[in-house]
Parts: C-alpha cells; sequence; structure tokens
C-alpha cells in the first residue's frame, strides 16, 4: 500500500500532467508535421523550389507540441523540479493533471486536423504559388482552438496555489 | 492610402513597329495588357514560329546556367544584384557572341562528358568480367587441340576443392582454379573432346557457369590492360573537359545577362500573342495609371503608332495598383496575401499597418528579440541591396521589431526574463536585492515599466483585449468613413452608430451608471429600430432587429479572439525562461560562461524563429477576418505590368532617359 501512495503523491501525479501534455500534444504536432511533410515532398519531386513556401505550412501543425512543453515546463517550474521541491498534496497534484488536460487532448486534436488543412494548402500552392498566403491563413484558423487551450492551461498552472 | 487611378490605353500600329511599341512599353514597366474579345479582329499570333525559336533559345540558356554558377569562382552574395549594362553594347563589344559561344561549348562538354562516361562503363564492365581470369596462361579464344577442349567458367562459392579433384578424376578432365571471390570460384577446365558433353553435365550439375566475356582477342592480363589505359584516356579526356568547363564558368556574367535578353525576347513574343490584329496593323489594349500618362505618351510618340487614354468604363476589370507613403508600402504584401480591394474602393494597407505595428509588437514584446530583428531586416536592406519586394518584406519585420522593442521596455522582457536570471544564478542576488521596478506593484522581481505579463496574466488579457477593442472600432469605423463616402451617411449612423451608442454604454456603465445606462438603452432601441429595415412587414423589421442584437454575439467573439496576444506572448516568454535557466545555471565559472553563450545564442535563436512565424501568421489573422471583415471590399487582381527580365541584369541604356528629359513636343496622334 505505501508503494502505491508513494507512487500516487500529489508530485508525481502533476507530473503525469506535464508527461501528458508534452506528450499528448507533441505526438498530434509529430504525426501532423509528418503529414504536411509527406505531402510536401511529394510537390518538391515536382518542383524544388516552393521548399520555402512548404516549409512554412509544414511548420504550422507543429506549435501544439511548443504549446504543451511550454505548459510541461510550467508546472516543472511551479512543483520545483528544478530547483526547492514543493510539498503537493494528491488533490494539488490532480489539480495540475486537470489543468494540463485542455493543452493535452486539443493540441492533440488540433494539430491532426490543422494538419490536413495545411496538408491541402500544399495541394493548393501546388497549382497556384502565390496563393500560400490563403493556404496558411485557412490552416492557421484551426490554430485558434490550440491558443484557447493552451491559455486555459497556462491560467489554471500560473494561477496554482502551492 | 490609395487605389491608384488607372487609364486604359489602346494603340494600334502597323505591325513592323509591334517590336519596337512593345520593347518600350515593357521597359517602361507602367502598361499591363488585357486579353480583348477578338470581335471582328483575329487574335494576332504575328508569328507562332518566333514565340517557339525564343523559348528553346531561353531554354538552352537555362539548361547550361546551373552548370556554370556551381562551377564560378564568383562571389556568391545572398540576395544576388542586377549587373547594368548596355544591351547595344553587349552586342557591339561581342560579348554577346562570347556569351553564346559559351553556351554552345557547355553544351558540347556535357554532351562529350555523357559519351565519355558511357564508353567507361563500358570499360569497367570489361575488367571486371576478366579480373577473375586474369591468371590463365593461355589466350581467352583458345580453341584447345585437335583432342583437347578448354573451358573457362565458374562455380558457385564455396564449392569444395576436393569435390572437384574427385568429380575430374572420374570423369577425366583436369581443373585448374585460377581464382575465388564472394560470388565464385572460377577454374580452367581441360578435357577430351570426347568427354566433353558429360564434363559440362556433371559440372552443369554442381552450378558451373561459362565465363562470359565481352572481348576474348588475347591473353586476359593484355586485353585487361589494354582496357585500363583505355580508362585511364577517358578518365584524363574527362578532366580536361571538366576544367574547361571551370575556364568557361569565368563567362557566367555574359551568359546570365544572355539569359535576361533572351527571356525578354521570350516574353515579348507572349505579349505579343495577346495582341489583336487586321492584315496590316495590330491593335494593343491595357491598362496604366494616370500618373504615368506623361511617360507612356513620350514613349509612344517617338513610334508610328496612333494611342489613346480613355477612363475605365462600367464593367471593366481594372487592375489595381497601391499607392502607400514609404513605411505603408512595405505591408501591402500582407494586403496581397489576402486579396486587393476592388479598384475604386478603399485601400486598407495604411490603417492596416499601424494595427500590425502595434499587435505583431504587443504579441512578441521582448526588446532583445526586436533588436535583433531590427539588426538583421535593417542591416539586410542596407548592406546586401535586396530587390524591391524582398526589401519590403525585410522592412516590414524591420518595423515589427522595433513595435517589439517598445512593447518589450514596457513589459520588462530583455530575451525574456534574461537581466533576472542573470542575477540570481550568476550574481547569485537574494531575491530582495532585485529590482522591482512595475509601475502596476508586484510580488516578484521585474523589470518592467508596466507589469510582467508572466507575473500577471490577467492584467496582459486585459491590455491585449483593449488593443483588440480598439482594432475592432477602427474597422467600424473604416466602414462608416466608406458608407459617408460614397454617400450612405444614414447607413453608417445605422450600422455603426447604433452599436457604437451600446459599446460606449457598457464602456460608462462602470464609471457613471446613468448615463451608462441611457446609452445602452438608446443602442439597444436603435439596434432592433434600424436593423430589420431592409425586411418586409411589421413581423420580418422585428425579427431583423433582434437579429441585429444576436450579432453583438459575433462582436464578442472577434474580441476574445485577441486573447491569442497574451497566449502567444507567455508562449514565447516561457520557452525565452527555459532557455535562461539552461544558460545560467552553471554560474559564474569560466566554463558556465562559456555554456550560458552558446546555449543562450542557440536557444534565443530557435525561439525567435518559431514565435517570429506564429507572431506574424496569426497577427495576419487578426487582420484578414476580425478587421477586414468589418469592412474590406476586395477581390481587385493586382496590376501585372508588362516588364523586361531582370533576373540577373538590368538595362541601362541611356535612350529612355533621353526620351524623359525631351519636352512632349510631338504631336499626339489622334
Amino acid at each position: 500500500m505505501e508503494i502505491i501512495a508513494s507512487i500516487f503523491s500529489g508530485r508525481n501525479i502533476a507530473l503525469l500532467g506535464a508527461a501528458l501534455a508534452a506528450g499528448l500534444a507533441g505526438m498530434g504536432s509529430a504525426k501532423g508535421v509528418g503529414m504536411v511533410g509527406e505531402a510536401a515532398s511529394g510537390l518538391l519531386t515536382e518542383d524544388p523550389s516552393k521548399f520555402g513556401k512548404t516549409l512554412i505550412l509544414q511548420a504550422l501543425p507543429g506549435t501544439q507540441g511548443i504549446y504543451g512543453l511550454i505548459t510541461a515546463f510550467l508546472i516543472i517550474f511551479k512543483i520545483g523540479i528544478l530547483g526547492t521541491p514543493v510539498e503537493l498534496t494528491t488533490a494539488q497534484g490532480a489539480y495540475f493533471l486537470m489543468a494540463s488536460l485542455p493543452i493535452a487532448i486539443l493540441g492533440y486534436y488540433s494539430a491532426v486536423k490543422q494538419a490536413r488543412v495545411a496538408v491541402s494548402g500544399v495541394n493548393l500552392i501546388a497549382k497556384r504559388p502565390d496563393e500560400v498566403g490563403k493556404a496558411i491563413t485557412a490552416s492557421a484558423l484551426v490554430e485558434t482552438y490550440a491558443i484557447f487551450a493552451v491559455l486555459v492551461s497556462l491560467l489554471l498552472v500560473l494561477f496554482a496555489k502551492v | 492610402m490609395s487605389v491608384s487611378k488607372m487609364e486604359k490605353l489602346t494603340v494600334i500600329l502597323p505591325h513592323d513597329e509591334v517590336d519596337a511599341v512593345l520593347r518600350r512599353l515593357m521597359r517602361l514597366g507602367t502598361v499591363s495588357l488585357s486579353r480583348e474579345e477578338a470581335g471582328e479582329l483575329t487574335a494576332a499570333g504575328l508569328d507562332p514560329g518566333a514565340a517557339a525559336k525564343a523559348a528553346a533559345q531561353a531554354a538552352r540558356i537555362d539548361a547550361v546556367l546551373p552548370l556554370l554558377t556551381k562551377r564560378s569562382h564568383r562571389k556568391k552574395p545572398l540576395f544576388s544584384i542586377p549587373v547594368p549594362f548596355d544591351p547595344t553594347e553587349f552586342k557591339q563589344s561581342g560579348d554577346e557572341e562570347k556569351a553564346w559561344k559559351t553556351v554552345f561549348e557547355v553544351e558540347k562538354v556535357t554532351e562529350r562528358t555523357a559519351a565519355l562516361k558511357a564508353r567507361l562503363a563500358e570499360e569497367d564492365a570489361l575488367m571486371q568480367s576478366l579480373i577473375p581470369y586474369l591468371d590463365f596462361k593461355f589466350s581467352l579464344d583458345d580453341k584447345g587441340t585437335k583432342t583437347a577442349v578448354l573451358l573457362l567458367g565458374s562455380l558457385p562459392a564455396g564449392i569444395k576443392q576436393e569435390r572437384i579433384e574427385a568429380l575430374a578424376s572420374e570423369i577425366g578432365f583436369v581443373a585448374e582454379i585460377l581464382s575465388s571471390d564472394s560470388r565464385g570460384v572460377y577454374l580452367a577446365v581441360v578435357t577430351h573432346r570426347q568427354t566433353e558433353q558429360d564434363t559440362l553435365r556433371a559440372l552443369s550439375a554442381l552450378g558451373f557457369l561459362k565465363a562470359s566475356i565481352p572481348k576474348t582477342n588475347g591473353h586476359a592480363t593484355a586485353i585487361f590492360d589494354a582496357a585500363q589505359s583505355r580508362a585511364n584516356k577517358i578518365k584524363s579526356d574527362m578532366e580536361r573537359l571538366d576544367a574547361r568547363l571551370d575556364v568557361l564558368a569565368e563567362n557566367l556574367t555574359e551568359v546570365e545577362i544572355l539569359s535576361d535578353l533572351a527571356h525578354t525576347a521570350l516574353l515579348t513574343e507572349q505579349n505579343k500573342a495577346v495582341l489583336l490584329s487586321t492584315k496590316k496593323c495590330a491593335v494593343l489594349t491595357g491598362w496604366c495609371p494616370t500618373r504615368e500618362r506623361e511617360r507612356v505618351s513620350r514613349a509612344l510618340d517617338r513610334v508610328a503608332a496612333a494611342y489613346e487614354f480613355s477612363p475605365p468604363a462600367e464593367g471593366d476589370d481594372v487592375p489595381v495598383l497601391l499607392q502607400n507613403n514609404p513605411y505603408a508600402r512595405n505591408f501591402e504584401w500582407v494586403l496581397g496575401m489576402y486579396s486587393y480591394p476592388r479598384y475604386g474602393k478603399f485601400d486598407p494597407t495604411f490603417i492596416m499597418s499601424i494595427f500590425y505595428f502595434l499587435i505583431f509588437g504587443l504579441m512578441f514584446a521582448d526588446a532583445g528579440y526586436g533588436l535583433t530583428l531590427v539588426i538583421a531586416c535593417f542591416g539586410a536592406v542596407r548592406w546586401l541591396h535586396p530587390r524591391e519586394g524582398m526589401k519590403r518584406f525585410l522592412l516590414m519585420f524591420g518595423y515589427c521589431g522595433i513595435s517589439c522593442i517598445i512593447f518589450g521596455v514596457i513589459f520588462g522582457s530583455y530575451f525574456g526574463n534574461f537581466p533576472l536570471a542573470f542575477m540570481q544564478n550568476v550574481l547569485e542576488l537574494a531575491p530582495e536585492e532585485m529590482p522591482n521596478l512595475a509601475l502596476i506593484p508586484s510580488l516578484e522581481a521585474n523589470v518592467a515599466i508596466l507589469f510582467d505579463p508572466i507575473q500577471n496574466p490577467m492584467g496582459f488579457l486585459v491590455v491585449s483585449l483593449a488593443f483588440g477593442a480598439l482594432h475592432l472600432l477602427a474597422g467600424m469605423a473604416v466602414r462608416a468613413y466608406v458608407l459617408c463616402r460614397e454617400g450612405h451617411p444614414l447607413t453608417a449612423l445605422f450600422d455603426i452608430g447604433s452599436y457604437w451608442a451600446l459599446f460606449a454604454g457598457i464602456g460608462t456603465v462602470f464609471f457613471h451608471r446613468t448615463v451608462g445606462i441611457i446609452l445602452i438603452a438608446v443602442g439597444v432601441v436603435a439596434i432592433v429600430a434600424t436593423q430589420g429595415r431592409h425586411k418586409r412587414g411589421v413581423a420580418g423589421k422585428i425579427i431583423g432587429g433582434l437579429g441585429g442584437l444576436y450579432s453583438l454575439i459575433n462582436y464578442a467573439s472577434d474580441l476574445l479572439s485577441y486573447s491569442r496576444i497574451l497566449a502567444l506572448g507567455l508562449a514565447a516568454g516561457v520557452i525565452a525562461q527555459v532557455v535562461n535557466i539552461l544558460a545560467t545555471m552553471k554560474g559564474a565559472s569560466f566554463i558556465g560562461f562559456l555554456i550560458m553563450i552558446v546555449v543562450f545564442i542557440v536557444g534565443h535563436l530557435l525561439n525567435l524563429v518559431i514565435n517570429v512565424l506564429g507572431t506574424f501568421v496569426h497577427t495576419s489573422r487578426l487582420q484578414y477576418i476580425e478587421f477586414f471583415g468589418k469592412f474590406y471590399e476586395d477581390g481587385g487582381s493586382p496590376f501585372n505590368p508588362m516588364k523586361v527580365s531582370d533576373k540577373y541584369a538590368t538595362d541601362v541604356s541611356e535612350e529612355l532617359e533621353n526620351e524623359a528629359a525631351e519636352p512632349a513636343a510631338a504631336p499626339q496622334a489622334p
């Protein structure tokens, strides 16, 4: 029982939150950036000079991973992994876990969805290279919700009382 | 600040003047061609053969150019500056001929290199097939004697010698192993003519393959040596050709100028294809900005052509040229990424450029990153001489960098919290010794003037939304202005004024209750009363009015969208914090200092790149959706004048300058 209690210490549950935020959002971004990269390579076989344009589109779904990383870092700062450790009750740890969920879930989902728009954006600039701005804007619209999610996660972590 | 006025240009000219006229107009670069309905005229195609020839010539030069560029020892600047040149002089000095000769010779060299490569591969294959049989003492085409036969071939690798010997004594042949490698064992077999079939059958059962050598006239070593010397000769030939390319690459500049000339010729042919023609004359129709009318007239007065300018008619698809002050025109490309305004409508570049500046800086509020942007962008413009498009791109980010510095100082961010991290970890100051400068009191140390967004995110959210509100109100104000300009002041009052009364009421209700409530009431009544005015029937009008009230939701969601300013600002700040912690972790020691410099540069550079991209995308989005959504009438096609090709070189011949200096004395043809 003691082992179980020590595994589910407040600190570890908070770390689970940090792991989910970085892990799930990062998974979404990895998948998204990969999808756009595949589509972009297809286009680049025909016309390598479009690399700069496709690179921006490919980078777009990468931000969710960064948002997850930021949330994870803030949790790590807040519970003092890198400095003086803070004692956390299980309930306080669970608070951090909850706080990480918005960016963990939405980060994953929005990165994949954003990547799909970016993939069609790659098809768009294959035919009309001048319309890259529209392709970027269309893809960036999806990111709005990841931004809202990271906003909620960050505010919850910043205002945590520990 | 506005969309340039355009005039329609119609030129009627004899066929033999077409080249001269097009060349003049292309050099001016102020006239765009428009494709007109042919009607009774033929859609020109004056000389389809010439177009094909020009395209072929340009393609030949383009195929050669990358080879020469790779070989050239000329310094390669980040942004290439066009070389000045004079086409007449280029021809007379023999440079043109030299360039063409270079192109031909490079073509020949490439062709010959390819042929040599194929021959080298042949010789290599021959040598490879000979290597296993180099120890064979007889000529390879030796047919044996009257009674004995000679066989050359290989058995699969791993066959034991005893196995072969056993077989040899059983059937009666002599086998000598010449060599073996990972692929097989190579042997020479001598057998009696009578037992040849048995020998072959027995050996085949073991996997025997007869040697296949392309050339067999003599001893293996002799053939091999001959092949090798031929291969060496080929290699030295190839090296010589290769060295020749290095010499030819010195003519790169001339070939580049030739490429521009060829592409200009090609563009001329393509423009010709748009013209309409009769048997003797061609008709050119296009657009020209009104302010360029004089210059175009002067250019056309010098050739035998009749021309006239006319104002755009109803239904014409007039191309759009934006005209802005030296600051705002750097933001035109951001507008272009969305869509140009329709001809004669409001050009929002200037007002957008102001908000772009503010929102970019607020979203990426950091003096350190801002200074980096300013130095990089203005420095590149100053020393690398980029072309106009790239120059505007860089200048825009340079201006945005200034805004980042301003907001960075206000919110106390210098490469994130670097000053604080440095004081804490390297100078080892205690928390109470560190500065706390913010006007809005904070419990923690900071170097901000107003407050530190990471310590006070809600405060920054309020600032973000306040800027958002200002942005949205400006968008509505532009709509009101456009409506008034077009003579609908009442529409402006109903659609904008009523909402403003309501917003003003919501704003004042916190300070002065009665005034606030009165304003809200006026606003609500005005909205309900006016927003259904286009609907039929009383019920329709009421529902329309309530719908107008419901559209407040849109304003609220637009406003909340500006919370992204906070989110992106926090993202940049927190990553910078992480970099600073890693950089200053080792404290005040020599090693610690080295680590600090490396981590600092790499980490902050990465953060800068990520956040410039993110901030650019989301600042643009706030303009496109929240701001433009309020008023923008877009859909114009950009003005795209005929131009000469100037990828590598600019034509500086003085012909046009002289014309510009002359008074427009020649009488204008009807």
